[in-house]
């Protein structure tokens, strides 16, 4: 089978699957074993196009699927290494979340919500996603971009109970919406130049339009840019996102981290790299994708250290996360026209921070999940001590946290250290950027005190015993494997980073000609232990030999623990000493909200009266009510559509239900007159036919 | 890779240096502090009787988990690894393994230990030291950052190696003289001596992230904190006070020993005449700090 067809089918099965789940809605349990089974089916299929098309090349359709007749577009589909790398991660991040949402969906503080409003609702999102990277015609892209920002919108406001929810939906809708069409004015724009809506046309277009009409094409890439940047959630564009991602569900907050910011990646990738011819334009639009990178990186992280909220942290650094990525594309960007070999690396820099931000931040939502699934809370105030109850949980999230702090040798410092080390190498010429390299390298501490914070409230401390329901045992096993996986791929993409970037290399390789970047040999060297040794043509400038210090690090921590048992001293369990005071649990625990006080005063504002703490101005935004909450009323399906329908059919059924009185006899005339009936057709038919 | 013999030998020498003589050091610094207060103070090889007696001593558990296990342990490999990093005497036995970044990293990698080892204790002295740690690590890491970022970007490699070698035979900037200063204010820091002692601050919070540890994994921390000073001080001299070198090994490691010790004996002197600052007293301290690094680097990028 040819890897569009296989391609094709896995998503239709993930269709299939939400009309499968639509219909079965209501048997909660069956409907999330069987929504796993679909995702699995279509991981494995996705994933199989992957291998052939980073075997054997791009596939592609040489005829569209649907040909819209009159503006030149069609479905075509091509998958090229670009849209595998990014189809493998979805197809990850896909089964990972529904195998988790098995078991979490099912929490009774979901009871009275049905799930209609979520598994289909997932594949729909999943299968627009896939799409979004496969189709190669602006207008399609439009369509996929749409549908995936609809469905995941209805992800969002799933829990509609929740007044904040629903406003904070409303704000994702408007914001992301503004986005969309500042898009489809961007694409219109570039259309009207060059006469076709496919990828091919658009870099005709923009090619001629760089030189006919230069301010028309930078408004164009403004508008894209920024389309792109307010779904990556890139401040000040990201303001939805920390409010849309504590609202939704973990799963679907999961899949949004692990799949569709990162989408906004793709899409400037996409423009910026491949569709954009090289030219001064580059280079203007690397150092803003920077810039904007950086202000999130900064503004994203700090605001996140002052969250007491498990999924509000985490999505404020899921901001500053995606600064980090675009603070890679953006130099890479910058240097296409001016050095290459610099491009390729911070390009590459910035898909394998990607790769890693997918596996660490998917594996802190499930973590996040895990303490909810306990404790049913997301308050850090509220929770403590949780690694006696989900011991395996607080090491995993503990290699999460060190991981998306960067500390080595786990796989976010891999990535960092390709942007710190490309940045300072930058410094020469361009100190604009060694300063962006800077604010990265100390917020990325600011981001370890915030992790300090998460692991050590949440999990360790003093256990907290008000939580009566946190006498279970660890999370069920389908919760726990999303986990290990991710916190496994952390470990070992961090171990041997020349794994994932071998793929990240060829991939963007592949987008400019052939020989337009030196091979990936001259630039990491030939290192047996598959280490980095960056090379930009006068020697070897930075080292990074992961697999070496990990194996001398065993060594010396063997050599450390030899001296820990060289006394061989004996141990004795006893309890912790609090100067020999009584004390209640409640006296003796260090509140989330008292990290690191001193610190946060420092990003205070104040102008004039005017003060607030951090540095994150959240902007409110205004109360809109549409006349007799009509907006709230055509978003919920269930009220105007399903409900009606069930309703109706239920007092259709009420009166067959009449029939049945309970009298026997009653019972013996409905059997003879059906009898009858049934004899009178019979007759009536075989009168037809001329015989019996 | 480079695992020759000669980097074989010197990765050895750098383990035993660290392990065996860092102690030396903290007992000169104690003759020292005891000599400024008027005392006789103990003898200089009291550091050694220290360990030994704690490695054999009781340990308490008092909480059951990996962490509060094994961070002593994992906190002392890592500075083992961090030993094989830095340049002592000659470039560091592991330049093909890892640039100032990761050495930088690596150090933080035991302070995360100190850390852990404080929250996991559930102990609120333990808590509070931890998070005391954390402000300090945000504060004077971007410090030592950007001071190693100078030399870096006036060196033009991020390899210890290369850096050492070009600060022999150019003539020394001056932006490394301004973070040259700066960075020595934030060593102290880092190795937690007075006026910086804050994390520990034993009259305030009882040794704040060791309050729990006990035994011998209280000897892994100390002389975790003994190795460090050696480290620290030896990066320090190797990179700023590049002068005078010479091309025996023998020669210079002596060189270096000595210029270890008057580094140390600076230190010292600074730790026994000032009393210990509030957590944020040093944290506004160290904003200046960074601004003044940041000065020094526009000077490296304007080439002076």
């Amino acid at each position: 089978m040819n890897p569009i067809q296989l391609f094709i089918i896995s998503t239709l099965l993930l269709v299939l699957g939400a009309i499968v789940t639509w219909i079965l809605g209501n048997r909660r349990e069956l409907t999330s074993k069987l929504s796993t089974v679909f995702f699995a089916l279509s991981s494995i299929g996705v994933l199989s196009v992957v291998f052939t098309v980073f075997s054997s090349g791009t596939a592609q359709l040489n005829a569209p699927l649907i040909e819209v007749p009159g503006i030149d577009s069609g479905l075509l589909l091509r998958i090229d290494l670009l849209s595998a790398l990014f189809l493998g991660i979805i197809a990850l991040v896909s089964f990972m979340v529904a195998l988790y949402a098995v078991r979490y969906m099912n929490l009774k503080i979901f009871a009275d919500l049905s799930l209609r409003a979520f598994f289909p609702v997932l594949m729909i999102f999943f299968a627009s996603v896939m799409y979004v990277v496969v189709v190669v015609d602006m207008f399609f892209f439009f369509i996929f971009w749409e549908i995936m920002t609809l469905a995941s919108y209805f992800l969002v406001i799933f829990n509609k109970r929740d007044k904040d929810t629903l406003r904070a939906g409303f704000k994702y809708f408007l914001i992301t919406h503004i986005a969309t069409a500042l898009m489809f004015i961007a694409v219109i724009i570039i259309y009207l130049q060059g006469g076709s809506f496919s990828f091919d046309a658009l870099e005709q277009a923009m090619q001629s339009m760089s030189v006919s009409n230069p301010g028309l094409l930078h408004l164009a890439l403004l508008f894209l840019f920024l389309a792109f940047a307010t779904k990556a959630g890139i401040l000040p564009m990201g303001d939805w996102l920390p409010d849309a991602y504590s609202s939704a569900p973990i799963p679907a907050s999961s899949a949004f981290a692990g799949s569709m910011t990162k989408l906004g990646v793709y899409g400037v990738i996409r423009i910026f790299v491949d569709i954009l011819p090289v030219s001064d334009f580059s280079q203007t639009w690397g150092i803003i994708i920077a810039l904007m990178g950086t202000i999130s990186i900064f503004v994203g992280t700090l605001t996140a250290l002052v969250q007491e909220e498990t999924k509000r942290l985490l999505s404020f650094h899921v901001i500053g996360q995606m600064g980090y990525i675009f603070l890679g594309v953006g130099m890479g960007v910058y240097f296409l026209n001016v050095q290459p070999v610099l491009a390729i690396v911070a390009l590459s820099a910035g898909v394998f921070h990607l790769i890693n931000n997918v596996c660490y931040k998917s594996c802190l939502f499930f973590n996040a999940g895990s303490v909810v699934w306990k404790t049913g809370t997301t308050n850090f105030n509220l929770v403590g001590g949780l690694h006696r109850v989900l011991p395996m949980t607080a090491v995993i999230a503990v290699i999460a946290s060190l991981s998306i702090s960067g500390v080595p040798p786990l796989s976010g410092f891999s990535s960092k250290w390709l942007i710190y080390q490309s940045s300072i190498r930058a410094a020469i010429t361009n100190p604009l950027i060694l300063g962006f390299g800077i604010i990265a390298l100390f917020i990325s501490i600011v981001t370890l005190a915030s992790f300090v914070k998460f692991t050590s409230t949440l999990f360790y401390g003093k256990y907290a015993d008000n939580n009566t329901k946190a006498k279970r045992k660890e999370v069920p096993l389908t919760m726990m494997i999303p986990q290990i996986v991710m916190a496994l791929l952390s470990i070992i993409f961090g171990i041997v980073p020349i794994l994932p970037l071998k793929y990240v290399h060829k991939s963007i390789a592949s987008l400019l000609e052939a020989d337009f970047f030196p091979p990936m040999q001259s630039i990491y060297g030939t290192d047996s232990l598959g280490g980095l040794m960056t090379n930009y043509g006068e020697g070897v400038f930075a080292v990074w030999n992961p697999l070496l210090l990990t194996l001398v690090g065993l060594f010396c921590i063997l050599i450390a623990y030899a001296f820990y048992r060289s006394g061989s001293a004996p141990r004795r369990a006893d309890t912790t000493w609090y100067c020999g005071e009584e004390h209640s649990d409640e006296e003796v625990r260090y509140r989330a909200h008292s990290f690191y006080l001193p610190f946060k005063k420092m990003f205070r504002i104040r102008i004039g009266k005017y003060e607030r703490e951090g540095v994150y101005p959240s902007i409110g935004y205004p109360k809109i009510t549409f006349g007799n909450n009509l907006f709230k009323r055509i978003t919920d399906i269930d009220k105007w559509f399903y409900d009606p329908l069930v309703n109706r059919f239920m007092a259709l059924m009420k009166r067959f239900s009449a029939t049945h009185s309970g009298v026997p006899h009653l019972y013996l005339l409905w059997l003879i007159i059906g009898t009858v009936l049934a004899v009178v057709v019979l007759f009536l038919l075989a009168g037809h036919s001329g015989h019996l | 890779m480079s695992l020759s013999m000669e980097n074989l030998g010197l990765a050895l020498f750098n383990l035993l240096l660290v392990i065996l003589l860092s102690p030396l050091l903290e007992g000169i610094i104690r003759k020292l502090v005891a000599i400024v207060h008027s005392r006789i103070g103990p003898p200089l090889y009291q550091p050694y009787l220290d360990l030994l007696k704690l490695l054999g001593k009781e340990e308490i558990v008092s909480s059951n988990n990996f962490f509060f296990r094994y961070s002593a342990v994992l906190g002392f490999g890592a500075i083992l690894l961090v030993a094989l990093l830095s340049p002592i005497a000659a470039a560091p036995p592991l330049n093909a393994g890892g640039d100032i970044i990761v050495f930088i990293y690596m150090l933080s990698f035991s302070a995360v230990m100190i850390m852990l080892s404080g929250v996991t204790s559930e102990s609120p002295y333990g808590v509070l030291g931890a998070a005391r740690e954390m402000m300090m690590v945000l504060t004077v890491e971007p410090v030592i950052v950007i001071a190693l970022i100078v030399a870096a970007v006036n060196a033009d490699s991020l390899q210890f190696g290369a850096i050492i070698a070009h600060f022999q035979n150019n003539p020394f900037p001056l932006s490394m003289v301004i973070v040259g200063i700066v960075l020595f204010i934030s060593i102290v820091a880092q190795l937690a001596r007075l006026p910086f002692d804050i994390v520990e601050a034993d009259q305030e919070i009882m040794e704040g992230p060791f309050v729990e540890q006990s035994g011998p994994k209280l000897a892994l921390f100390k002389w975790m904190f003994y190795a460090k000073e050696l480290i620290f001080a030896a990066v320090f001299v190797s990179i700023f006070i590049p002068w005078f070198h010479s091309e025996v090994f023998i020669v210079n490691f002596l060189y270096t020993l000595v210029k270890i010790l008057v580094m140390l004996v600076v230190v010292g002197v600074v730790h026994v005449v000032n009393p210990r600052l509030r957590i944020d007293q040093a944290v506004r301290y160290f904003a200046v700090l960074i601004f003044i690094t940041i000065i020094g680097l526009a000077f490296a990028l304007a080439g002076s």
